[in-house]
């Protein structure tokens, strides 16, 4: 057995090591000045907000219009947070996309009360019910509409995948905003038939790969696999933001086209434009 | 201040988890042990809790007269029975014979018939599909009829062939596919899971 104490003292040692036998190679003001330079591409690189990305994963941009729209002719919104719970006998993966689901039903929960728009959120899990209760609040919370709480509920359907797609199927109506986020197995095409069915918008998300097709095939947005996780990163997101991305975005693309043009021409035989430009 | 404490919370259950995790010690042990034994506490009052709400609300639905009554009062008598098989006296539980003749007997049938409609649904979410986007819904589809064509049972050497092509697009593409999902998943989950247990959101961001 490995003693974290020997261990740990080997690793300080390694690392005093290293510093003591080091010296500085340009000096202390342009250390930092390049340090300072790698922080900020890192934080550019690593906060979501302010990643190299900017894209409009299964049309979460469009949510706020969708919920106006859905106001305006008196119809409602629903959210199922899928079929796999949290305390439910399914797999971790199953079970952690219900939690990735929240943020999303955050942002769908701020729409709804922005518009004044009924939500009703279904669940198949009663720990997924009390946390989708917490995310209503927080909802009316921060876009300041207490008075409007009343119209969300949340909806625990019963237990079982089987129960999660009959209420599905037997409350079908048309809704203004309907979506389905969360992990899903057998039952995927019956819940999101009968949740979305002929909603005005609906949104399809689940990272089960083996249901790929479903949102695919139901939902107007979708959100698959990998997708599913990263629209949390999108959500929320200033436009400000947006706008500074795209326009990153556009500049790598400018730089990446200006190089392929470049290397053609020089390989062609064309004159050295670089040379000429840097007087080299 | 609310904020705070419940983000510390969750930020030491999480680490807690961790390091429990990654080392071997006793007290470390014992300690996620007992934040897991609290978990299922608190998934099992949330059980009852969430069971007792669904009664209450379809006995409110019956009372107050609107909704759908008739499923009300199904949903009530199926809790009821199932109750009454498992609690009432001299019952074994979960394992005893009337029990098991109601999931047998009734359940797995209705589960089953209502899996049975997947056929008929997947043909709907193909229409919707061609509805909503022709290009990726033509694509899928086409892909549909090519392995249809490659399993169908012919025999002979034009059989074997198509028998080989079907083996091909379930290794090769397909798994390929699958994998590319699961690896992206996988990735992404690490990372989200990462974010829940240090107690960050999209408002830390």
């Amino acid at each position: 057995m490995p003693n974290l104490g020997e261990f740990a003292s080997y690793l300080v040692g390694l690392v005093t090591d290293a510093v003591g036998s080091s010296s500085m190679r340009l000096g202390a003001a342009p250390t930092v000045a390049i340090l300072l330079v790698l922080l900020v591409l890192l934080s550019l690189v690593a906060r979501p907000g302010a990643r190299w990305v900017a894209s409009d994963l299964g049309g979460l941009a469009r949510v706020g219009r969708k919920m106006a729209l859905a106001a305006e002719s008196g119809a409602d919104a629903t959210v199922s947070l899928g079929s796999a719970g949290v305390s439910r006998a399914a797999s971790a993966t199953d079970r952690f996309q219900t939690l990735a689901a929240l943020p999303l039903l955050g942002h769908v929960a701020d729409a709804a009360a922005r518009a004044g728009v009924p939500l009703r959120v279904t669940t198949n899990d009663p720990v997924a019910a009390l946390l989708a209760q917490a995310t209503l609040a927080a909802a009316h919370q921060r876009t300041a509409t207490p008075e409007r709480a009343s119209t969300t509920a949340v909806e625990y359907v019963g237990e079982g995948r089987s129960a999660a797609a009959a209420f599905a199927l037997a409350s079908a109506q048309p809704h203004g905003v309907a979506a389905v986020a969360g992990g899903l197995a057998e039952d995927a095409l019956l819940v999101l038939d009968g949740v979305l069915g002929d909603a005005e918008w609906s949104l399809a998300a689940t990272a089960s790969g083996s249901q790929a097709a479903g949102p695919l095939l139901s939902g107007d947005g979708s959100l698959v696999g990998p997708a599913f996780f990263q629209a949390e990163g999108e959500i929320g997101r200033g436009g400000h933001a947006r706008t500074v991305v795209l326009a990153a975005n556009r500049l790598i693309w400018g730089t990446i086209g200006l190089l392929l043009v470049g290397s053609l021409l020089a390989w062609a035989g064309a004159p050295q434009v670089a040379a000429f430009l840097t007087g080299r | 201040m609310r904020r705070s404490i419940l983000t510390g919370v969750v930020l030491v259950t999480g680490l807690l988890v961790l390091l429990d995790l990654m080392i071997v010690n006793p007290s470390l042990h014992g300690a996620a042990g007992a934040v897991n034994e609290l978990l299922v506490l608190l998934a099992a009052a949330a059980a009852v809790g969430g069971g007792a709400t669904l009664a209450a609300h379809h006995a409110r639905t019956l009372a107050a007269g609107d909704g759908d009554s008739t499923a009300s009062i199904v949903l009530l008598v199926g809790m009821a029975s199932m109750l009454v098989a498992g609690l009432r006296p001299g019952s074994s539980g979960s394992s005893d014979p009337a029990v098991l003749w109601l999931v047998a007997a009734l359940l797995a049938p209705i589960a089953a018939s209502l899996f049975a409609l997947l056929f008929v649904f997947l043909l709907a979410a193909i229409r919707r599909g061609f509805a909503l986007r022709l290009r990726e819904t033509s694509l899928m589809a086409g892909a549909v009829a090519v392995v249809i064509v490659l399993l169908l049972p012919i025999g002979g050497q034009a059989g074997d062939w198509l028998a080989a092509g079907a083996g091909w697009v379930r290794d090769v593409p397909l798994a390929g596919v699958f994998r590319g999902l699961l690896i992206g998943t996988g990735i992404l989950v690490a990372v989200s899971a990462a974010r829940s247990l240090v107690g960050l959101d999209p408002d830390d961001d």
